[in-house]
This record gives C-alpha cells, sequence and structure tokens, in this order.
C-alpha cells in the first residue's frame, strides 16, 4: 500500500474498510464481509517495472524541459537587458543631482562635512542598484510561478 | 529537501533534477493507481501522460496547493479519458473456476489482479484512493472531484460490488 510515495503499514487499507463500515449507514445495517474483501484486495499487487516507467517517461518529458530552460534563459536575458538599458541615463541623472546637492551643501556646511554627506547618498544609491539588479534573476525564476 | 511543490517551481522552469526527484517519489503510487484503475492496459501510455501534463502544465502550477492531489487528478482524466475510448472488455473475472491446483492458482492470481475490473470507474477510482493509497475522503474527493458524500457512496457500492465477488467464491 502506498500514500504520496510512501509506504503504508500493512493493513491500513483493512483499518479503513473497518472505519468506512462503522461509519456508513448501509454497512451498518447489511454489514458487509470487509476481512475477505481486505484479503481478496491485498492479493491484487499490479505487476509493473515502475523504474523502466519512470525512465521512459522522463526521456519523453526531456525534450520539453529542454525548451522550457531555453526559454528561461532568454526571458532571463532579455530582463536584464531591458533593465540595464536605462542605466546609463539613471548614472548620468544621478550624478548630476548629487552634484548640484554638493554644491548646495557647500554654502551652508564646511566642503568636507558636504563631501562625506554627499558620498554618503551615493553609497546608498549604489547598494540600491546593486540590490535591485541581483533581484532581477530572482524575479524571472519566480515569474513561470506566478502566472 | 525540497518539497513537491517547490520542485514543481523547478520543473517549471526547466530543471531535470528535480522532475527526476518528483519521478522518484511518486513513480509507484502513480503507476500501481493507473494499473489498477486500467487493470494494467495501457499502463506506459497513461503514466507517460501524466507525467508530461506535469511538465507542460507546471508553469500554471497553484504551489498553495498539493502537489500529490494535482498528479492523482491528472492521473484520474487520463483514465477517465481512456475508459470513453477504449472498447469493451469481454473478461469476467468472476466465472472463473477457484481449486487448490497450482495451475489454477495462477488463475486465481490473474483473477485477483483483474479483480477491480468488475466495478464501474467511478467505484473502482474511490475505492483504490481510499484503499491502496489511504487518502481520507476529503482527500479522496478532491482527487476525484466530487462531494465527500459521493466518494462514500461510491466506496459503498465498490465494496458491496466485491462482497458479492467474495460469497461467490468457495
Amino acid at each position: 500500500m502506498e500514500r504520496d510515495g510512501h509506504a503504508a503499514p500493512a493493513g491500513t487499507g483493512h483499518l479503513r474498510l473497518l472505519a468506512h463500515a462503522a461509519d456508513c449507514e448501509e454497512c451498518r445495517r447489511a454489514p458487509l464481509p470487509m476481512r475477505e474483501i481486505a484479503t481478496l484486495m491485498d492479493e491484487a499487487v499490479p505487476d509493473v517495472d515502475v523504474g523502466a516507467l519512470s525512465q521512459h517517461a522522463f526521456a519523453c518529458a526531456r525534450p520539453l524541459l529542454h525548451r522550457r530552460r531555453a526559454g528561461w534563459s532568454w526571458q532571463l536575458a532579455a530582463g536584464l537587458l531591458l533593465a540595464l538599458l536605462p542605466l546609463p541615463v539613471v548614472v548620468a541623472y544621478d550624478a548630476y543631482v548629487l552634484h548640484l546637492a554638493y554644491e548646495f551643501l557647500c554654502g551652508w556646511v564646511p566642503a568636507a562635512v558636504a563631501a562625506y554627506l554627499v558620498l554618503s547618498y551615493a553609497a546608498t544609491l549604489v547598494l540600491l542598484f546593486a540590490s535591485t539588479y541581483a533581484a532581477i534573476p530572482l524575479l524571472v525564476n519566480r515569474q513561470p510561478v506566478l502566472e | 529537501m525540497a518539497t513537491d511543490e517547490e520542485l514543481v517551481g523547478h520543473v517549471a522552469v526547466g530543471d531535470e533534477d528535480a522532475l527526476r526527484e518528483l519521478l522518484h517519489r511518486y513513480e509507484r503510487p502513480l503507476a500501481h493507481f493507473i494499473h489498477r484503475c486500467t487493470s494494467g492496459r495501457d499502463v506506459e501510455d497513461l503514466y507517460q501522460d501524466t507525467w508530461l501534463r506535469v511538465v507542460r502544465h507546471a508553469p500554471r502550477f497553484d504551489r498553495t496547493r498539493r502537489f500529490s492531489t494535482w498528479l492523482f487528478q491528472i492521473a484520474v482524466n487520463l483514465c477517465r479519458d481512456w475508459q470513453r475510448r477504449r472498447p469493451p472488455d469481454p473478461a469476467e473475472p468472476v466465472e472463473l473456476p477457484m481449486t487448490a491446483d497450482p495451475v489454477t492458482h495462477i488463475e486465481r492470481r490473474i483473477d485477483t489482479a483483474r479483480l477491480l475490473d468488475v466495478l464501474p470507474l467511478p467505484q473502482r477510482e474511490a475505492l483504490i484512493l481510499r484503499y491502496y493509497h489511504d487518502l481520507s475522503e476529503d482527500e479522496a474527493a478532491a482527487v476525484l472531484g466530487c462531494p465527500k458524500g459521493t466518494v462514500k457512496s461510491r466506496v459503498h457500492n465498490g465494496l458491496a460490488r466485491l462482497a458479492t465477488l467474495v460469497r461467490q467464491r468457495p
């Protein structure tokens, strides 16, 4: 006997029949020979080479898996490319904003402090970009499941 | 160790090892289920079709569901399609004589191997899932796509039919 791929203890089927008999109104009214039925059902063991079946099924599914993997690689490459395309513009814009911030801060605080603040902000931006791009493969990986 | 549901996610992106692992986990229960539903006919084709459907539809698999329920639902649907297509089988296992000599013992083995053939497919499916796969009525109902009460009545009718076989045996 089996349950979800794992062997179930012997006699579980018989116990199930007894549980059914206890729960079933018709069985209580006219009891069935559960022990004999269980013996008969236990004799019916399928004669099947599961290893060979699995090998054959795997061989048939392989081309489909290859196509799926190739499709996923293209999806990943396309996702990365699309994400990288606007990067130069974004970097140039951020550099311009940082330059403006530095000039603005220099009017209020000493240059060293202004440089420290601007560089801290720049480091945060770099970290944010790195996290975003690192997440792309993970998002692409999850996409089939989300579909 | 990855769960079945995680493995289906990997199969969805073409991971061969994930499929191998799923095959390894479910080859015996699935093959036996199909074998019992069809009395050993076209098992290879149905087994293969079941896994091909798993691979094909893996991207759409809802990971909040149980993989085993989904797998057996696919197998049940394929067995039902097969049942509709196949020509009627003339074998009548109840007619075989039962004696103690070795030749008839073999006949008896063949007889019991085709035991469930006497049941209509809905009763057979319910009985196989409840008896051999040890599923609860709720789980069997989820696989078969019917209410729990229907599973119970199908199991009872199947058992009643098998009881007549038992009573006819010497």
